[in-house]
């Protein structure tokens, strides 16, 4: 069963198309990647459906209902759809149990002792309910992560949207969220993540699609959009942010420094004349 | 006439420094508060009027705003009681200060928090209140306690509208006695000690309300 269905989805803002006709479906319980470019909209694709963003063209069709028509409650909207963002954006003044009982206190006006049981269950689920009275600042990069997710499943959410999950993550806690779709995917969960992480993109195991220049390229499953027959679009990227990881790389595994080719008349230059 | 019962006929006057300083810092604080919330969610032409508030009140002297207020109004037929001359200037004018605080203190949250909360399908409002409030006001304490101290030390000005605080007192008792070294400095010896009740105070409250790593 369709969840969600995009058709044709424009953004133009200052004369840019930053949206040029994205059109997807996620069914229920399915897991989808959109991955490309930093700068090719995949965040701004992700902020259209919630209405963060206002598309100048296209339709949404989630749970049936048409979410860029008029008189949509879009308070309403947003809370049927967990947001998970790529900085976290925990509230910082609040612990981790408070962070993921807000929108039940508040938007479900769920007495505290039930919203407390609720969170509890939710942290659990992403192991973290050793950690639940502590503070965001004292909490790691993945943990903060975990109860970010906590935070948009406690709601009951119809899906949950990733927006670069591990971007500001080591590889190490990128593993932790990877384990966390897997899980989530196990328990049906639907899901729509936006990376352009190419291990998470890989590892999250679901239908991949390739956005660049606010325009679907390629769509499939991970070994076909990165095997031999994939996009020269997709190929691209893949070779560029391999290139990145490698001059990522810590300085003791580059060339040594006494091996560095001096600069000026006794460099290269110098070499090459004898 | 020893020192100290210069110091203890003096203190008659504190209950008034210190009821003029509370009630002229509470006015600021609500006014600053409303002026600064008002701005942060309000439309444009709002924000553009209490732009223009905030720029005169800051440009107006203490005393000249106390005597429009004190000695103007009743010639317009509204007869104001001291306390609250003193906290429509002195306790405005803080407003207009303390707006500027709480605004750079409200430009200190995260906007990504913001982002979060209406993802969250939260309303505007409550963004405000759960959200940037909180964390607001605990980037504005050093901000705050600036401007606390600088109603302490224009609180005097409640002597020219007849309110015996402890700077009345010691113009009597230096017009009396002709002792003026003396009591003025034991005027001064009471502000300060004032104003470490205050700061002691505030930083008190500070404390019990710190959450690790929100700030410094």
């Amino acid at each position: 069963m369709t969840l969600l269905s995009v058709q044709d989805l424009k953004l133009e803002y200052d004369g840019r198309i930053i949206l040029d006709g994205v059109s997807f479906d996620l069914a229920q319980g399915e897991l989808k990647v959109i991955m490309g470019p930093s700068g090719s909209g995949k965040s701004t694709l992700l902020r259209c459906l919630n209405r963060l963003a206002t598309p100048t063209g296209g339709r949404v069709v989630f749970e049936g209902r048409d979410v860029l028509g008029p008189g949509v409650d879009e308070r309403a909207l947003r809370q049927r759809i967990g947001f998970v963002f790529q900085n976290f954006a925990l509230y910082r003044h609040l612990t981790a149990l408070q962070n993921v009982t807000l929108a039940l206190r508040h938007l479900r006006r769920m007495p505290a002792a039930e919203a407390d049981e609720r969170a509890l269950r939710q942290l659990a689920r992403m192991d973290m309910q050793a950690h639940a009275h502590k503070y965001p600042a004292q909490l790691s990069g993945g943990q903060k992560q975990r109860v970010a997710i906590a935070r948009a499943l406690a709601m009951d959410p119809a899906v949950l949207f990733f927006d670069e999950p591990t971007s500001a993550l080591d590889p190490l806690m990128s593993r932790e969220v990877v384990n966390i779709l897997h899980q989530l995917r196990d328990e049906r969960v639907s899901m729509l993540c936006v990376t352009h992480d190419l291990y998470l993109a890989r590892a999250a195991g679901g239908r991949v699609m390739f956005l660049d220049e606010g325009r679907i390229h390629a769509e499939g499953e991970v070994d076909e959009l990165f095997g031999p027959n994939a996009d020269p679009r997709v190929r691209a990227f893949f070779h560029q942010e391999l290139r990145q990881a490698q001059t990522a790389q810590p300085i003791d595994a580059a060339q040594p420094m006494d091996q560095a080719q001096p600069a000026g008349p006794s460099g290269p230059a110098g070499l090459a004349e004898r | 006439m020893s020192f100290l019962q210069i110091l203890l006929q003096l203190a008659g006057g504190v209950g008034y420094t210190i009821m003029v300083t509370v009630a002229c810092s509470l006015t600021g604080v609500v006014v600053g508060l409303g002026v600064a919330m008002l701005s942060r969610i309000g439309p444009p032409w709002l924000r553009g009027l209490l732009g223009a508030f905030t720029f005169i009140f800051r440009a107006v002297p203490v005393l000249v705003l106390l005597f429009i207020v004190f000695f103007g109004l009743p010639n317009a037929g509204l007869r104001v009681p001291p306390l609250v001359a003193m906290m429509l200037s002195l306790g405005v004018i803080a407003g207009a200060y303390l707006a500027e605080v709480f605004r750079g203190a409200f430009d200190s949250v995260d906007a990504s928090e913001v982002l979060a909360a209406e993802a969250m399908g939260l309303s505007r409002f409550q963004i405000l209140r759960l959200i940037e409030i909180p964390q607001m006001l605990r980037f504005a304490v050093p901000g705050m306690i600036n401007e606390f101290t600088t109603v302490l030390k224009y609180s005097p000005f409640a002597y020219t509208v007849g309110i015996p605080d402890v700077m009345k007192e010691a113009m009597s008792l230096s017009a009396t006695t002709l002792r003026g070294v003396e009591i003025y400095l034991a005027v001064g010896i009471i502000y300060f000690l004032i104003y470490k009740l205050l700061v002691t105070g505030v930083w008190a409250l500070e404390k019990r309300t710190r959450i690790p790593g929100l700030t410094g």
